[in-house]
């Protein structure tokens, strides 16, 4: 089943607030809170965006991210990196890992649902209206 | 750098209305000799300088003008400082400043030292946020608590139809995680007061230096009761590790453990709680004996630690703990080598320091740092200087020789024998050096190891090295085979390359300081 948006995310507070803000935005959500699910999530629930944090328990978001994009079938994927505020490095590197888009925490709620916003075009409900 | 006598010696003299005749008569040297002293052209030390110092009723450090040529060196040091260094003050103005305002310069000077410490805080705090892992762990929690604070308060705020099953569901997400920030915030708090600590050290060890400077290294009362330590060791039967063990014991109820196995990286310690003195099994016995000694030292000596650490120099608790520690090891050192018989050794060994560590069973280094300590008045041995260097080349320990003025911390200049010790393989490394105001002395190093308990135990060799003057060279061992007489064999050295003023060595390593003429000073950076 497609999904839009795959949250990697492992703090459970942030998890909550981001899946509310982005279904709000009519997106359909899914969630994994380590590093190793992710590559598996990926190819089963095939999201049109993938939102990773660094920090993540097993397996690092550098990591991960390598990963999908050294895969052929997943190397296309937009994904937005959540970073620390203050780490230049880790968005230097992610960077050129290959990630699309960046937000450092803390955030504005807005400013996540923007940055999806221009990595996926309008959700699902809105293009039907239009 | 050595100490102008000769002018003090003629302005004394002169002062006192004295003729060089008669100064010379009274000391029983010629006046011929007497001239050429006053001029600098002739070193005098031992109980000649005594006996002019006496005749010129004036004490000898203040002939020598010791006390004064370090705080010169200190304020050279100062302005030498990359904060102070475009001023372009230098060893002129140090020296003027000195002699006209000696108040100003020592206040310049104690100005330095806490600005030093001060730096050295900020440095440490710096550091500990970069590197510390629980720090950054601390830091990491903060931040996603308060995006997910502010993600929730957002949701609370914006969103107008939140159902009250989710409104619930954020209030509580925010209560969670503000209890969780405030243990963060206190562990912080914490971690902070703890890192500010760690900075006091630099001026720490700086007064111990002047306390040990001031006293030339040299303990009377602790000599004596170092003396009284071995005799009583010696009527009780304690010769040899395993009796002072006893002693140990059966005195003092400290039990002596070989073959420790601790967690600390520490090679041995004392656990005063449960009264034992450990070692691992890869000290040496020439360590294990030095410590047993140093521990009845502790023990039995209050009253004269109490009394050696009550001096000006030492403005803290913790500047007087530390002294303590050193003077409880200087009085196992006089309890072990005792003094007119290791001097006496000494001479006959012509201070062949690994010749008198097997006569002592002792280790270089305290063999070393005792012949540091022979300046009784009247029957002193070589006047020797001594540094010890890190693996990583970085000074540790240090006892001036009055008249050569040793770096106090950091690096010393790359030549010397010191460093050249690391390269040697163990083998005592010698040189003769010349500085550049032609000041010529002896150096001595070698690097010591300590045993390893396993492959994964990397014992680092430290470096120790002593120093001596060239005219006392050819009492020691070390210059034997070496033509003393031809300078042009002596190595061009400095004291460390910032402050050297020689501008054709290949080794230099870091752009000299030069005040005045030199505007480009603070861009001159190799």
């Amino acid at each position: 089943m497609a999904i839009d948006i795959l949250i990697a995310e492992d703090e459970p507070s942030i998890l909550e607030a981001l899946d509310f803000v982005l279904k709000r935005a009519g997106w359909t959500i899914s969630a994994v809170m380590d590093g190793d699910a992710v590559m598996d999530a990926v190819r089963r629930q095939r999201p049109r965006v993938l939102v990773l944090d660094i920090m993540l328990p097993k397996r690092s978001g550098f990591e991960v991210l390598k990963q999908i994009r050294a895969d052929r079938t997943t190397a296309d994927l937009p994904v937005l990196v959540l970073t620390a505020k203050g780490q230049q490095q880790d968005r230097r590197i992610a960077e050129e890992l290959g990630a699309n888009k960046f937000v450092t925490k803390p955030y504005s709620n807005a400013d996540v649902v923007d940055a999806v916003r221009s990595l996926l075009g309008a959700p699902a409900d809105d293009r039907q209206h239009s | 750098m050595r100490a102008p006598i000769g002018l003090r010696i003629s302005t004394r003299r002169k002062g006192l209305g004295l003729s060089q005749a008669a100064l010379a008569r009274s000391v029983e040297i010629s006046p011929s000799y007497l001239n050429l002293i006053e001029a600098n052209k002739r070193q005098v030390g031992g109980t000649l300088l005594q006996r002019i110092a006496s005749e010129l009723r004036i004490s000898i450090d203040d002939l020598t003008g010791e006390a004064e040529h370090r705080l010169i060196h200190e304020l050279v040091e100062t302005f030498a400082d990359p904060a102070l260094a475009d001023v372009g003050l230098g060893m002129e103005t140090a020296r003027s400043l000195v002699a006209t305002q000696p108040e100003i310069a020592s206040v310049i000077a104690k100005l330095y030292r806490a600005y030093v410490a001060a730096s050295a805080s900020a440095d440490a705090y710096a550091n500990r946020l970069r590197a510390d892992p629980l720090l950054s762990q601390l830091l990491h929690q903060v931040l996603s608590s308060i995006t997910a604070v502010r993600s929730s308060a957002e949701i609370l705020e914006d969103v107008d139809d939140l159902s009250s099953a989710d409104r619930a569901r954020f209030v509580t997400s925010i209560s969670r995680e503000t209890r969780g920030l405030s243990a963060v915030a206190q562990n912080l708090i914490g971690q902070f007061d703890h890192a500010s600590t760690v900075s006091k050290s630099a001026s720490v060890r700086r007064e111990l230096d002047d306390m040990i400077f001031a006293a030339r290294n040299y303990f009377p009362a602790l000599e004596q009761r170092g003396a009284e330590i071995a005799r009583d060791m010696q009527s009780s039967g304690a010769f040899g590790e395993a009796a002072i063990a006893h002693l140990l014991e059966t005195v003092h109820g400290v039990r002596v453990e070989r073959n420790a196995r601790p967690n600390s990286g520490r090679a041995f310690g004392h656990d005063a709680d449960r009264g034992v003195l450990w070692f691992r099994n890869t000290v040496p016995q020439s360590t294990r004996q030095f410590q047993m000694v140093r521990l009845i030292s502790e023990l039995t000596s209050e009253s004269e630690l109490s009394e050696a650490v009550k001096v000006p120099h030492l403005s803290s608790q913790t500047a007087r703990h530390l002294a303590r520690n050193y003077l409880a090891s200087y009085i196992a050192g006089a309890a072990l080598f005792p003094y007119e018989r290791f001097l006496d050794d000494a001479e006959t060994l012509r201070y062949d320091v690994e010749a008198l560590s097997e006569r002592y069973n002792a280790s270089f280094e305290q063999i070393a740092h005792r012949l540091v300590t022979l300046r009784a008045e009247g029957a002193e041995g070589v006047p020797f200087g001594f540094l010890r260097s890190d693996p990583a080349g970085r000074l540790t320990k240090h006892f001036p020789l009055p008249g050569l003025l040793l770096p106090h911390t950091g690096h010393a200049c790359p030549l010397w024998a010191l460093y050249a010790a690391f390269r040697a393989s163990g083998q005592l490394v010698r040189q003769v050096v010349r500085f550049s105001d032609g000041s010529r002395f002896l150096f001595v190093a070698k690097a010591v190891s300590r045993r390893a308990s396993g492959f994964a135990d990397q014992a680092l060799p430290h470096s120790i090295l002593l120093v001596a003057d060239i005219l006392h060279a050819d009492r020691t061992v070390y210059a034997d085979g070496l033509d003393l007489g031809d300078s042009d064999a002596d190595v061009p050295v400095g004291p460390t390359c910032r402050l050297c003023t020689r501008t054709d060595c290949v080794s230099r390593e870091e752009a000299p300081f030069a005040p005045g003429d030199e505007p480009t000073l603070t861009t001159a950076r190799a």
